[in-house]
């Protein structure tokens, strides 16, 4: 019985992550899944139901395999963006414009994260890092996941305003939401 | 082998920094391995450090330490190494062979401290110190083979250990006198002449400084802020 009260709170924040402003941007990885008619994104717009539907019966094998390889491309572009944000700060003097670039990328992808761990898509079906315990302990995920969404979000308006001073004290915590979810949800590359 | 060819009672063949130096690095290793694999990637990048540091302090001790700690004491070419396994050698220290080995391990560490200097972790949260001196993808290169060359260093050990064991089957023991720093040593053979410790202790300062400077991310080339 413990499942309804998680599935709904995912569902729910999966549909918070439909709608909020990123799906605007029209980022390429989210319209990737969006542009699949049987893509899980797209079936949450219809509707808290379908969702569920969707979190309870897993995707099929091909659909899995491309979640999980946009998942895959996502993460390595936050990966790319965490570089070099790290770089450009620890240069000495950093460009603005860059820094940027950088948390604007880390905000969007962030706000997507959720929905690219839809259930059946873990090492069950295909190759991936994504641990089983992301969907056992689903409510520590998700909230970890909004978490750096968060920090996520907080770097990327202090990068906005120009405060260089800001996004330094902001990167700390970004660092640390990072780790605080790959440490139990991430598995070792080899 | 005749004991009474050995019995001269036991006399000093390792210094005390010889000593340390040897099962600091061993225990380091270790850490450096195991912190990893916890997600404890900050005390790994220290743990490099550390063995930075103790690398530099035997290399200057190396040409200022010990007659046993002396390369020009213990490194030997092919001649030597072949009249060791005709059995004609009798010195104390590393034997011709086992300096090989010595060399060997102790470059491995090198390659693998320098890769992890320009090193960073997938995520961009964790660099080394000196990362800021290379492109993103030197970095992530230099990451890659750092995993892989581990392997190098673990079969470097393996032969280190097998070797130790293979000399104990033949009633020779070499991990006591690493502890204890005295063995029994041929009625001939040139004994030890020790160090000075305020050389040991330049030595150790001047190791310090430099890894101190590395870890600043060696200005002015770079800069290196630490994990917090």
């Amino acid at each position: 019985m413990r499942i309804a009260p998680i599935a709904f709170a995912f569902s729910a924040l999966l549909l918070s992550a439909c709608g909020g402003p990123e799906t605007s941007q029209g980022n390429n990885s989210q319209a990737n899944i969006s542009t699949d008619s049987h893509s899980p994104a797209t079936a949450n717009a219809s509707g808290a139901t379908n969702s569920m539907v969707m979190l309870a019966a897993a995707p099929p094998k091909d659909l899995a395999l491309k979640i999980m390889h946009d998942r895959h491309e996502a993460m390595e572009g936050l990966g790319k963006a965490m570089k070099a944000l790290h770089r450009e700060l620890e240069s000495g003097k950093p460009d603005i414009t860059v820094v940027r670039a950088q948390t604007a990328t880390m905000a969007s992808t962030a706000a997507k994260i959720p929905s690219l761990f839809p259930a059946g898509t873990g090492p069950e079906v295909g190759k991936t890092r994504a641990k089983p315990e992301i969907w056992k302990q689903q409510d520590v995920f998700v909230r970890k996941a909004r978490d750096f969404q968060a920090a996520a979000q907080a770097i990327d308006a202090a990068a906005k305003s120009g405060d260089l001073n800001q996004v330094m004290a902001s990167h700390d915590s970004l660092d640390k939401a990072c780790k605080s979810c790959h440490d139990p949800f991430r598995a070792p590359e080899h | 082998m005749a004991p009474e060819h050995l019995s001269n009672g036991k006399q000093p063949v390792w210094d005390l920094p010889v000593r340390l130096v040897h099962w600091t690095l061993a225990g380091l290793i270790a850490f450096s391995w195991w912190s990893v694999h916890n997600h404890h990637t900050d005390w790994h990048i220290w743990s490099g450090c550390a063995i930075l540091t103790l690398l530099i302090f035997r290399l200057l001790w190396g040409f200022v330490g010990s007659s046993t700690a002396r390369f020009s004491s213990f490194v030997r070419g092919p001649g030597a190494v072949r009249d060791y396994l005709r059995g004609r050698w009798s010195g104390i220290g590393h034997t011709p062979l086992g300096a090989l080995s010595v060399l060997a391990l102790f470059g491995a560490v090198a390659v693998q401290v320098s890769l992890g200097l320009v090193s960073e972790d997938e995520d961009g949260i964790y660099t080394g110190p000196l990362s800021g001196l290379v492109s993103i993808t030197t970095s992530d290169k230099a990451r890659d083979i750092h995993e892989l060359w581990f392997n190098v260093i673990l079969g470097l050990v393996a032969l280190h250990v097998a070797a130790i064991i293979f000399y104990r089957l033949r009633g020779r023991h070499l991990t006591k006198p690493m502890i204890t720093g005295r063995a029994m040593i041929h009625p001939g053979a040139q004994p030890m002449r020790p160090g000075k410790w305020w050389v040991a202790l330049i030595c150790l300062a001047v190791s310090i400084a430099i890894v101190r400077w590395i870890v600043a991310g060696a200005p002015p080339f770079g800069h290196w802020t630490p994990p917090s």
